[in-house]
């Protein structure tokens, strides 16, 4: 993480005291893969509901896409980035734990996060396992249709192991819906309007940096 | 409710799994609507304590 340069932008900030939070790649990737999940949500689940349409080109295509962009996303924040931003450790566990005593009535005064605060680390473990277990089962699941570039071939797997796989895609797709509505929420939240702004312009002020996070655990 | 569906074999064998149970999505919206309602009263009440305290 790197103070940002004053530039044309920036310079208009008061004390240039912005902070970087997110690249543009990292941006970029979010908000594809956001567009990729709601394009295969809407093509999943709205003929389930009743809205029929030709949803299958739209949903392997879209998720190919997603599949790449994960592998793109895994690449970069192991060799690229630094990881330990995103691990969780003891100190996550005893953050969690304040956190949750602080909702129901506990004075503790919350310790302050590095770049990443526990709940927001947990929620990204609970997204990795679902992402991972819907593109997985996804990619297999190609085998089972017609397209330009392949013939299906159902014979790989038994037809109880195309079950389970089937089964696992549908329940990671149903767990993916359920964290986009929970994730919707605490985006919008008035307190992490902060946050919304830094996933679109990259950076967060001084202040804000000074107000939400603990400097030794995320270096300016 | 069912977890699972089945379809039926056409030659009167066992039932065959292929895949989740649509019937499950409105638990799945529900339980994250149940998160958020839970989530948005105690942080409410937190804030509100933190005020009358302060
Ligand atoms: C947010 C992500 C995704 C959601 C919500 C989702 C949801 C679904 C659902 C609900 C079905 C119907 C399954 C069934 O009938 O049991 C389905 C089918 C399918 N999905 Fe996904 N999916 C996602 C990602 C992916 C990815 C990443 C791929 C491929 C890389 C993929 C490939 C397929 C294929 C090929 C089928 C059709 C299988 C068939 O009709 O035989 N999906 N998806």
């Amino acid at each position: 993480m790197d103070q940002i340069t004053p530039n044309r932008w920036t310079a208009r900030a008061p004390g240039f005291d912005r902070v970087r939070r997110h690249t543009l790649l990292d941006r970029a990737y979010h908000w594809l893969m956001a567009l990729a999940v709601l394009v295969l949500m809407a093509t999943a689940f709205l003929p389930i509901l009743g809205i029929k349409f030709a949803w299958l080109d739209i949903h392997w295509i879209t998720g190919v896409a997603l599949a790449a962009l994960v592998l793109i996303h895994i690449v970069r924040a192991l060799f690229f980035q630094d990881w330990r931003n995103m691990w969780i450790g003891l100190a996550d566990l005893r953050e969690l734990w304040r956190d949750a005593a602080g909702l129901v009535g506990s004075r503790q005064r919350p310790a302050l996060p590095g770049k990443y605060d526990a709940a927001q680390k947990l929620y990204h473990l609970g997204v990795a396992v679902v992402i991972l277990a819907v593109v997985g089962s996804g990619l297999l699941m190609l085998l089972k249709i017609d397209t330009p570039f392949w013939r299906r071939n159902p014979y790989w797997f038994s037809a109880d192991t195309w079950g389970v796989i089937y089964v696992i895609h549908g329940f990671a797709a149903m767990a993916i819906v359920a964290i986009v509505i929970v994730h919707l929420y605490f985006a919008l939240m008035p307190d992490s309007w902060y946050l919304l702004r830094a996933m679109v312009r990259g950076w967060i002020s001084g202040k804000e940096y000074a107000q939400h996070h603990d400097p030794a655990r995320w270096k300016a | 409710m069912e977890l699972f569906r089945y379809s039926r074999s056409i030659y009167g064998g066992s039932d065959q799994l292929i895949g989740a149970s649509w019937d499950l999505l409105p638990w799945f919206v529900g339980a994250a609507v149940l998160f958020i309602v839970v989530h948005a009263v105690l942080s409410a009440l937190a804030k509100r304590r933190a005020r009358r305290s302060a």
